[in-house]
C-alpha cells in the first residue's frame, strides 16, 4: 500500500526535477545562443531581401499658356533581389493626359512608356548593369525623376539636349576616395541604337563622375556623353549639390553643353524645409531659375524640327509642397516662361503618392 | 518514505537553485562587458547609420515610414544602385533603417 502510494509521487517528483532541470539546461543553451548571436555585428542578416512593388501615382493640374491639362499618372516599380548581389529592377509609366480640343471636348490622350529594366550586379567597388537604363549624365533622372521626389513637377529645360535613356551595360559603383571625408562615384555605360517606339534609345557612350563630401554634405561632379549616330554630337555638363547642415536647404544645380543642335543651359534649384516652424513643419518651399542657350547658326527648318530647343528661353519656377503624410504630399508651382513674343505662365497643382508593398511574406508584424 | 521525501527536497530546492541561478546569469550577461559593449557598438551603427541616411537618403526624399527589415533590405539594395552609395554607407543605413 505504501510502496503504490509512494511510487505516483516519486515519479511526480522526478518529472519536476526532471522538468527544472530541463529549464536549466534551456536556460543556459539560450544564453549562449543569446550572446552568440549579439557579439554578431546586427541581425540583419536574417532579413533577406524579398521582392517588393513600390512606386508612385500622381494626380495633377497643369495650366500652360492658358491651356488645361489633367494628367492622372502611375509609375510602377518592381524590385527583385537574388541572392545576396543581384537585383532585377523595371519601372514603367502611364499617363492619360485630359485637354479640352478644338471642338470643345474634353479629349485624353494616353501615354506610356518603359523608365528601365535592368539586371544590377552588385559588388564593393563595381555594379554590373545590362538591360534598359537611365543613362547617367547629370543627376537630375536618376535621383530627382520620380514625381513624388522632384520638388518641382516641370522638368529643366535642358534635360532633352542629351540623350536620358540607354540600353546595353553601364559599369558604376562608389567607394571612399582613401579618407572617410570624400567618396567617390562614377558611372560608364555603351549604348546600342532602338527605334522601338517605347524603347527608343541612341546609339551612344559616356559616364560621369562625382565626389561626395558627407561633412558639408556637398557633391559635385561632371558628365560626358557621346552620341554615335545621325550628327554624332557630344555633350558635357557638371552637376552640384549642397544640403548645408545647419538649415533645412537643399541647392542643386546642373549645367549643359552640347555640340551639334541642340543647344544647352544650366538650372538652379533650391528647396527649403519650414521644419524650424512648428506650425508649418510640413511645408517646403522651392524656388528654380533656369536658361536654355539655343545653338548658334541654325537653319529656320531645323528650329522648327527643334521645337521647344529651338529657341532662347528663360524661366523662373516658385513651388510649395505639402508633406501630409510620408507617403502623400500635395504641391503646387507657378512659373514664368520668357520666349522672345511669347511669354506664358505655367501652373500646375496636384498631389503625389508613393506605394511600397511586400510580394512575399515579411516575416514582420510591421 | 520520510527519507526520500527529504532526498527529493532537496534536489527540488538544488533544481530551482539552479534554474534561478541560470536566469539571474542570463540577466547579468546584459550587464555584462560584452554585452555592454554590443550595446555599445550598436549605439555607435545605429547613430553613424543615421547620419549616413541624411547625407544620403534624405538629400533627395523625405524619411520614409517604417518597414519590415525585408523590405528595407530591398529599397537598401535599390537605392545603392540608384544613388551609387558606398558599401560602408549601405551597411550602416540598412541596420539604421532595420530597427
Amino acid at each position: 500500500m505504501c510502496r503504490v502510494v509512494f511510487w505516483p509521487g516519486k515519479v511526480a517528483h522526478a518529472c519536476l526535477l526532471g522538468f527544472f532541470f530541463l529549464l536549466t539546461i534551456l536556460s543556459s543553451v539560450g544564453m549562449q545562443g543569446q550572446q552568440e548571436d549579439g557579439s554578431k555585428p546586427v541581425a540583419f542578416d536574417a532579413t533577406k531581401p524579398i521582392p517588393i512593388l513600390t512606386g508612385s501615382t500622381a494626380y495633377f493640374t497643369r495650366v500652360t499658356a492658358g491651356q488645361f491639362q489633367d494628367v492622372p499618372s502611375i509609375s510602377p516599380l518592381l524590385l527583385v533581389p537574388i541572392g545576396d548581389k543581384w537585383l532585377i529592377e523595371g519601372k514603367g509609366n502611364y499617363s492619360d493626359t485630359y485637354t479640352t480640343n478644338a471642338q470643345g471636348d474634353y479629349v485624353g490622350k494616353a501615354s506610356y512608356g518603359l523608365s528601365y529594366l535592368q539586371a544590377d550586379y552588385i559588388t564593393k567597388y563595381v555594379t554590373v548593369t545590362a538591360g534598359r537604363f537611365i543613362a547617367p549624365f547629370g543627376i537630375y533622372g536618376e535621383r530627382w525623376g520620380p514625381n513624388w521626389i522632384r520638388a518641382l513637377q516641370i522638368s529643366p529645360l535642358i534635360n532633352p539636349a542629351f540623350s536620358g535613356s540607354a540600353a546595353g551595360g553601364m559599369f558604376r559603383g562608389g567607394f571612399p576616395a582613401g579618407t572617410l571625408k570624400v567618396n567617390f562615384n562614377y558611372a560608364v555605360y555603351f549604348s546600342v541604337a532602338n527605334t522601338n517606339h517605347i524603347l527608343a534609345t541612341d546609339r551612344s557612350t559616356g559616364g560621369r563622375i562625382g565626389f561626395f563630401l558627407p561633412g558639408p554634405r556637398l557633391e559635385f561632379g561632371a558628365s560626358f556623353q557621346q552620341v554615335l549616330q545621325s550628327d554624332r554630337a557630344h555633350a558635357a555638363g557638371i552637376h552640384f549639390v549642397w544640403q548645408p547642415n545647419r538649415v533645412p536647404l537643399s541647392v542643386r544645380s546642373e549645367y549643359v553643353r552640347t555640340s551639334g543642335t541642340k543647344g544647352g543651359g544650366y538650372w538652379i534649384e533650391s528647396a527649403y524645409r519650414l521644419s524650424q516652424v512648428p506650425s508649418l513643419r510640413r511645408l517646403e518651399l522651392v524656388g528654380r531659375g533656369q536658361q536654355f542657350f539655343v545653338a548658334e547658326n541654325l537653319k529656320p527648318a531645323v528650329v522648327k524640327k527643334l521645337g521647344a530647343l529651338g529657341k532662347d528661353t528663360k524661366q523662373g519656377d516658385f513651388g510649395v509642397n505639402y508633406y501630409w503624410r510620408s507617403d502623400v504630399r500635395l504641391s503646387a508651382s507657378y512659373g514664368r516662361q520668357f520666349i522672345q513674343n511669347k511669354n506664358s505662365n505655367l501652373w500646375t497643382v496636384g498631389m503625389t503618392y508613393r506605394f511600397v508593398m511586400p510580394l512575399w511574406p515579411t516575416g514582420s508584424r510591421l | 518514505m520520510r527519507i526520500n521525501s527529504a532526498v527529493f527536497g532537496a534536489l527540488l530546492a538544488l533544481a530551482l537553485l539552479l534554474t534561478m541561478a541560470a536566469a539571474a546569469k542570463t540577466n547579468s550577461s546584459k550587464d555584462s562587458p560584452n554585452a555592454a559593449t554590443h550595446n555599445a557598438q550598436d549605439d555607435t551603427m545605429r547613430l553613424a547609420g543615421e547620419i549616413r541616411f541624411r547625407s544620403n537618403c534624405a538629400r533627395c526624399h523625405a524619411a520614409p515610414p517604417k518597414f519590415s527589415p525585408r523590405m528595407v533590405s530591398t529599397i537598401v539594395r535599390h537605392m545603392r544602385v540608384r544613388a551609387t552609395i558606398t558599401e560602408e554607407d549601405t551597411r550602416l543605413i540598412l541596420h539604421y533603417m532595420s530597427e
